[in-house]
């Protein structure tokens, strides 16, 4: 073999590797879209059928009568705490980035510790000292819960792309007159547009995709999101697969949408972030 | 980190890639760049500034800025953290849930996870789960990191679409492996018999002895891409120069890597590690999905059992103290993450003076 024959099988090979590497990645996710479309007498055959095979609605208009109610209070939670991070988050971290405090040090450390905290922690408590303060199995106790994991990671985020800001441009608006408050919301505020799309949307993912504190702080009856919706076709010896598929790949829509819709938000925002943060 | 990714900003593909591996990694990632390569020229920006102190009225306004987030972090991390040790140490039960506080019971809790024989399988699970996930999300992570960084075909495809298992939120992951991993019609079983591997289904989710392995394979699947695209990215920085010269110094592949790249690499090896560590230690969507825990607690994990004893047992006390055990196992990394995140600490005004 020549050295150029023997690079082109080379490359091949690597093709190759990706390849099936990416049948092991997308696998999973392929095998939620053909068995949500499987008959019910299909997925307990005891045979597993690589490709569609009498395809059905079934599942489609089951999920959809029971669980539109679950979508909807899913999408309540997920921009709930969406607008809760950027509530908290972005003027956390304007002040962390451009004004010079003793406590920054405090306060940058502690968000990076907040990180780490186990959220089954965090659930325990909060369940016993939400039902004391009377939110739990309510909107906003999940929401402030849910809020644990997007926070700090915003704020973190968002002090990086502040730093990526001049300082001159809020000097020369404190100069003009403007107050403190003005310039954040007049001139920062609109700069950083995309970090903060970027921001409400990985917060949103957070909020859709919860199921932890959907399972702790609420009770199952009243408000019930789409991830604990698909855990009751969970039976202890038969799971409705035909429902648990269908609704899964409901679940999985909104990451899909907002990945390609506002990729390039999420690019820009989270690349300026990075490049000086 | 911020070279290749300016210059892959042309990239659609790439540009989502990057953007993923921050929103996993967010600030830990950045934090570390910021450590190595910009921490001089951010320090002459703030400097430029000193000098200049800050007016009472903007000393106000940073307050003012700084309030929501103070209050959240004291009500949703603080207390909750401050709380759970209070009740590790109270005498609880379904009665006392209504109230805020429960009887005084000393070390009792400790002393029941310490003799609890599912409590200890827990926290040896969750060492065992944590330590195998690691490895097993390294060397694949690496390997694609690794062949990601050649030129051929797909490359670019590859590295877009390895992100997919995030899109799921982690209980669709959990019940699609519990789907693909069953006994009958199950994807796995159906694909190892049809290859003629075995010529019995395996009981991948009920065999006691096989669970705990199907949840690390489910994990890892999980883990990969978060592994691939940050030791990627790591790749990416490693200056051309160093790779040509040890490869004109006739270095072998095998030893460009270790002698030569792993080194250069290694501060984000770490973090990466010490991340997918507090990541692994966390889990619990995805076994409460796959095997609740069973079969017969063998795939119990600290949270699923701490989750079992508050809220299927009504004992928060136990759970609360099962759950510190968990907390100090996180917290170890507290110190290792903020020494390695000190980049970031050092660009705020307080560490310089």
């Amino acid at each position: 073999m020549t050295r150029l024959q023997r690079s082109r099988a080379l490359r091949w090979l690597c093709t190759l590797a990706t390849v099936a590497a990416l049948v092991i990645v997308l696998f999973p996710v392929y095998a939620v879209i053909v068995a949500s479309f499987e008959s019910t007498e299909t997925l307990f055959s005891g045979t597993y059928y690589w490709l569609p095979h009498a395809a059905t609605l079934d599942n489609y208009r089951m999920v959809i009568q029971a669980q539109s109610g679950s979508v909807l209070t899913s999408l309540v939670v997920g921009v709930g705490t969406a607008v809760l991070a950027l509530v908290v988050a972005v003027p956390a971290a304007y002040a962390l980035s451009k004004y010079r405090l003793r406590v920054t040090v405090v306060l940058v450390s502690a968000l990076l510790v907040a990180q780490i905290v186990p959220s089954i922690v965090l659930a325990t408590s909060l369940f016993i000292i939400f039902h004391w303060i009377h939110i739990v199995n309510t909107y906003p106790g999940l929401i402030i819960a849910d809020g644990t994991y997007a926070i700090p990671f915003s704020i973190l985020v968002l002090r990086a792309f502040f730093f990526s800001l001049p300082n001159d441009l809020t000097q020369a608006a404190r100069v003009d007159g403007a107050s403190e408050w003005q310039t954040f919301l007049r001139i920062v505020i609109p700069l950083a547009r995309s970090a903060l799309i970027t921001i409400a949307v990985f917060a949103f993912l957070n909020g859709w995709g919860d199921f932890i504190f959907a399972l702790t702080i609420l009770n199952g009856a009243t408000i019930v999101p789409i991830t604990l919706g698909i855990y009751t076709y969970l039976g202890n010896y038969s799971t409705q697969w035909g429902a648990v598929m269908a609704a899964g790949a409901f679940a999985m829509v909104p990451a899909a949408v907002m990945l390609v819709v506002a990729q390039r938000y999420i690019a820009s925002g989270l690349t300026a972030g990075s490049v000086v943060g | 980190m911020r070279g290749p990714g300016r210059r892959r900003l042309g990239n659609g593909g790439a540009v989502l890639v990057r953007a993923n591996t921050n929103a996993v990694a967010g600030a830990p990632a950045q934090s570390v760049g910021a450590g190595q390569g910009r921490g001089g020229a951010h320090a002459s920006g703030v400097r430029k500034a000193r000098g200049f102190t800050l007016g009472r009225r903007q000393q106000v306004a940073a307050w003012l800025f700084l309030t929501p987030a103070v209050l959240y972090i004291l009500f949703a991390f603080a207390l909750p953290i401050v709380y759970n040790i209070m009740l590790s140490f109270e005498q609880t039960s379904p009665a006392t849930i209504a109230d805020i506080t429960a009887p005084f019971a000393g070390l009792a809790n400790y002393r029941f996870i310490l003799s609890d024989p599912t409590s200890q399988m827990a926290i040896i699970h969750t060492l065992e789960f944590t330590a195998g996930s690691l490895i097993g999300q390294f060397i694949i992570g690496f390997s694609l990191a690794l062949l990601f960084t050649l030129r051929f075909p797909g490359r670019t495809l590859g590295r877009s679409l390895i992100i997919v298992p995030w899109l799921l939120p982690l209980i669709v992951t959990g019940l699609i492996f519990r789907f693909l991993f069953q006994l009958e019609g199950g994807a796995v079983n159906q694909l190892l018999m049809d290859v003629g591997l075995v010529h019995q289904p395996i009981d991948w989710l009920d065999d006691p002895h096989l669970a705990l392995g199907t949840v690390l394979i489910a994990n890892i699947w999980l883990g990969v891409p978060f592994f691939t695209l940050l030791l990627y990215s790591a790749l990416q920085d490693v200056p051309v120069q160093v790779k040509e010269a040890a490869l004109i110094d006739g270095a072998s592949a095998w030893q460009r890597l270790r002698l030569v790249i792993v080194p250069i690499i290694l501060p984000v090896i770490e973090v990466t590690l010490l991340l997918g560590f507090v990541f692994t230690v966390k889990v619990f969507d995805l076994v409460i999905a796959l095997t609740g825990g069973g079969p017969a607690n063998t795939t119990q994990l600290i949270t699923t059992w701490s989750y079992n004893l508050s809220f299927e047992q009504f004992s928060f006390g136990e759970g609360a103290a099962l759950n510190n055990v968990l907390l100090v196992l996180a917290m170890i990394c507290a110190p290792l993450y903020l020494y390695m995140s000190r980049g970031s600490l050092r660009l705020s005004s307080g560490a310089e003076k």
